[in-house]
């Protein structure tokens, strides 16, 4: 076994959005349902991409894990996504339970609506988390130890709140203007940090009672050259790699050092993004061959920290870990870890040799500037999104939960996607995963949508009232 | 030496008429700045006061401006024209209009030919169908290359019921041209599919504009709404297609939610009456205003205190009007059935025959001030790249190219 080689973690996300319909004003007030998407192009968009993708992207994963034993990936699956199973696809869900039941794939938390929820209300982000959570394990039978936030955006707080509700390790991606010239093939740690009030525990903790906090959390950064050779440039005609063979990849890949390469992307780049004919499928399916040969291993994201640990030695962390659980009072012993304590100097044993990627600032896997733009870099959007989230006390107040999904429906990242305008003129990638003619109509959707919740919530409390 | 356009083009008009006048002069003055000569002929019915038409020319030799006493108009139909030389005959003497359209384009084009034989240019450029004629002779007459420049097809003016004498004029400057331009997509389009023209000899050049930025402000509109209410604007000629009909449909639904709000329609045109009648009948009559034709400087303030401008054209090969209203910070609805759109991604669009979704554009855009503010703040962007000597400088580009290959 060559220890030199970097271990390869492969994670895929997999979500679908629930789109709007096209509402009208005429209508609000007036809808019986409560119904805003648009469950024909749902279904349609589901059924195609799952012919195109999902289908034929499991059923090569399965031969691959059954191939070759040592072969691990890791998926992180949105909650609507699993919904959209339920309404359009039994046979999408059952080919992921089979990859489950290889013991070979690991499964990731996020936000059950894929919503930016860290962004905007710490209560409303640890329900979906631990709803997702939960969901996972029902249907796969593992509850996730590693979380992913939406698009991968990621801050020091995201990253803590993470750890105290349970997580070891959290995906980020590799952003250069936080690397600075390092490298993003190993496992770094966040700043020390001191989450502003005791609060945040307590919101926490109702969602995750169970949750025995690590003193720090790992995260994992995307790869995002080698990753997006392969989602992005891999039919790329005038691309200088063009075509890619898994021998020249497995080359490149080897051009680097660390711990691990992390190959992340969305799971639609098989068949759906990169189509059939361009050979991604045959791409895929050498890796696993060609890396036997050459001695790379594939990792899931907690063996990839598992071997981390091992590799830097944390015997006497675990030691205090024992310490931590049986501490009489958890929340005491806990406090420790949000309470900025006295003595600064505090040392922090082994993880002073590790790297720290500390970002002050959101950083997203979006787009060029890797940042919150593509949600909220506009007037629309940020008037959306306050919207909605400013819904959040009266719309659990109502107790409804079909008001309460379809809410949370509206919170995922998509809808504020779809509004983006800031290379509209080009003709980008924006354009071509919106299914509304522009970012004005699916605002215009959306806005009728939240006013119509507006009304409801209004009948709500007349009732109540009465 | 520089290139000389032999150009048959029409003037800049006073009043708010339509995009023609205004098309021909940011071209002509385009390319002028391009380092392209012109002669242009211009149809005027009076020579003398023609000599004061608004042109900006650096010099006589690189604008030479060569004035055709003629009664022509742009937008005349056969209809409107006989209607107009009657009611001139009946005042005035002294003459020399021919009887019917056919006969007073005729007089035209001899006459321009006569007064431009010893013009020396190198392309011969001509605009919509009356100056056609004149294009195929002149350029027969110098063995210069034809660029017919179209800026409204006689489908778009009948919603696609032609004039077939008007249809054949127009088909017959597109055969005889070397080259077309067109003004979008769309009427490119319209060309191949309905007068059957090969593609590869269609340029599509989008028209420019003048303006900057907004000029006169947030103020007026809000001064308007606090005063009257909030207004919604057409502006346009009364014509089948423009969509007045469908604006005051639209307008009836606005109406049922909305009856603070003011409908201004300015434009005149033959629907004048049957758009009154239709007003009444739907009871808008306390909430539409027919402001009649408007002056430029009308036209910019009624632009500033609309809550937004509607153009909701049948068939609208560009719309210039649209970047007037983008000039004054007005959000805009437009139909898909029009060529503006395809360089305007900042504002709404639905099909014109689609009112009930107009009139919900409309709505959003009165209940939801952020969606106004950042399509005003967007739209304006156009306007820097999208001007008269930038897109001059592809119909120098087509110049070179078309000369390059005689």
């Amino acid at each position: 076994m060559n220890n030199k080689n970097p271990n390869i973690c492969f994670y895929f996300q997999v979500h679908q959005p629930y789109r709007l319909r096209d509402i009208r004003y005429t209508e609000i007030g007036h809808s019986r349902h409560e119904d805003y998407f648009d469950h024909q192009k749902n279904h349609d968009i589901f059924r195609k991409v799952a012919e195109k993708c999902y289908l034929p992207a499991n059923a090569l994963m399965l031969k691959m894990l059954k191939n070759h034993p040592e072969f691990r990936i890791s998926y992180s699956i949105s909650g609507v996504f699993l919904d959209q199973c339920e309404e359009y696809g039994k046979d999408v869900l059952d080919s992921f339970r089979a990859l489950a039941d290889t013991g070979q794939v690991e499964f990731m938390a996020e936000t059950y609506y894929h919503s930016l929820s860290a962004l905007h209300s710490l209560p409303e982000f640890c329900e979906q988390v631990s709803m997702q959570a939960n969901k996972i394990n029902e249907l796969f039978g593992q509850y996730p130890r590693i979380f992913r936030n939406t698009e991968l955006i990621f801050t020091n707080e995201i990253a803590h709140i993470a750890r105290l509700m349970g997580f070891r390790g959290i995906l980020a991606e590799g952003a250069d203007h936080i690397l600075q010239g390092r490298s993003p093939n190993d496992p770094y740690i966040p700043p020390n940090f001191y989450l502003p009030d005791e609060n945040y525990w307590n919101v926490i903790n109702k969602q995750f009672p169970d949750s025995v906090p690590d003193k720090n959390i790992y995260v994992l950064l995307k790869n995002y050259r080698l990753s997006d050779d392969v989602a992005f440039r891999f039919s790329d005609k005038s691309w200088i790699g063009f075509p890619l063979t898994a021998e020249t990849f497995t080359d490149w890949l080897l051009e680097n050092h660390g711990h691990n390469i992390n190959l992340f992307m969305d799971y639609e780049t098989f068949g759906e993004h990169q189509w059939a004919d361009t050979g991604i499928f045959s791409f895929l399916e050498q890796l696993p061959i060609v890396w036997e040969k050459r001695g790379i291993k594939t990792l899931t994201p907690s063996e990839i920290i598992d071997e981390w640990e091992n590799r830097i030695g944390t015997n006497t962390r675990e030691q205090e870990d024992k310490a931590t659980k049986e501490a009489t009072s958890m929340i005491s012993a806990l406090s420790s870890l949000w309470k900025r304590p006295k003595d600064t100097n505090t040392p922090l044993g082994k993880f002073e040799v590790e790297k720290e990627f500390n970002a002050h600032t959101p950083v997203s896997w979006a787009d060029t500037e890797r940042d919150l733009s593509a949600w909220s870099g506009n007037e629309i959007q940020k008037a959306a999104l306050n919207a909605i989230y400013e819904l959040e006390h009266a719309v659990k107040a109502s107790n409804d939960p079909e008001l309460i999904k379809t809410w949370r429906r509206l919170q995922t990242s998509d809808h504020f996607y779809y509004m983006c305008t800031k290379y509209w003129s080009d003709g980008d990638v924006h354009k071509y995963f919106s299914p509304y003619d522009s970012p004005y109509e699916a605002y215009r959707r959306f806005s009728h949508a939240i006013h119509d919740i507006k009304l409801r919530l209004n009948t709500h409390s007349s009732v109540s009232n009465s | 030496m520089s290139l000389r356009s032999l150009m048959f083009g029409w003037e800049y008009p006073p009043i708010h008429l339509g995009g023609l006048g205004v098309a021909c002069q940011g071209l002509v003055r385009g390319l002028l700045r391009n380092g392209i000569d012109i002669s242009l002929v211009l149809p005027h019915p009076n020579p003398q006061a023609a000599q004061e038409l608004d042109i900006i020319a650096p010099t006589p030799e690189e604008l030479e401006r060569i004035i055709v006493t003629s009664n022509l108009k742009p937008y005349d139909s056969v209809e409107e024209y006989a209607h107009r030389i009657r009611a001139i005959e009946s005042h005035e003497e002294n003459q020399i209009y021919g009887e019917d359209l056919a006969q007073e384009i005729e007089n035209y084009t001899a006459m321009s030919i006569d007064l431009t034989k010893n013009v020396e240019a190198d392309v011969i450029h001509c605009h919509d169908w009356m100056t056609y004629e004149a294009g195929i002779r002149a350029s027969a007459h110098h063995k210069k290359p034809l660029v017919a420049h179209i800026h409204a097809t006689e489908l778009d003016r009948t919603h696609f019921h032609p004039n077939p004498w008007i249809y054949e004029k127009e088909k017959r400057g597109f055969l005889h041209a070397d080259n077309i331009i067109a003004v979008s997509n769309y009427t490119k389009e319209i060309l191949t599919g309905h007068y059957g023209i090969n593609p590869n000899k269609i340029t599509v050049v989008h028209n420019g504009n003048n303006k900057t930025t907004a000029e006169l402000g947030g103020a007026l509109r809000t001064e308007y709404r606090q005063k009257r209410g909030p207004m919604i604007l057409f502006l346009g000629r009364l014509t089948v297609q423009k969509g007045p009909n469908q604006f005051l449909d639209m307008a009836a639904q606005v109406h049922k939610y909305r009856p603070d709000v003011h409908f201004v329609m300015a434009g005149d045109g033959h629907m004048l009456g049957e758009l009154i009648h239709k007003t009444h009948a739907l009871g808008l009559q306390d909430n539409v205003i027919f402001a009649g034709k408007v002056s430029n400087t009308e036209a910019q303030k009624l632009f500033a205190q609309a809550e937004c401008f509607v153009m909701p054209s049948l068939s609208e090969p560009f719309g210039l009007v649209a970047l007037e209203a983008v000039a004054e910070g007005t959000p805009v609805v437009l139909s898909n059935q029009s060529g503006v759109g395809e360089v305007m991604n900042h504002a709404l669009k639905v099909d014109f025959w689609d009112t009930a979704k107009m009139a919900d554009c409309v709505l959003t855009i009165l209940r939801e001030n952020v969606l106004g503010s950042q399509l005003r703040s967007e739209a304006s962007h156009i306007l820097k790249t999208l001007t008269w000597e930038n897109q001059a400088k592809q119909v120098r580009s087509l110049y070179h190219k078309i000369l390059d290959r005689c």
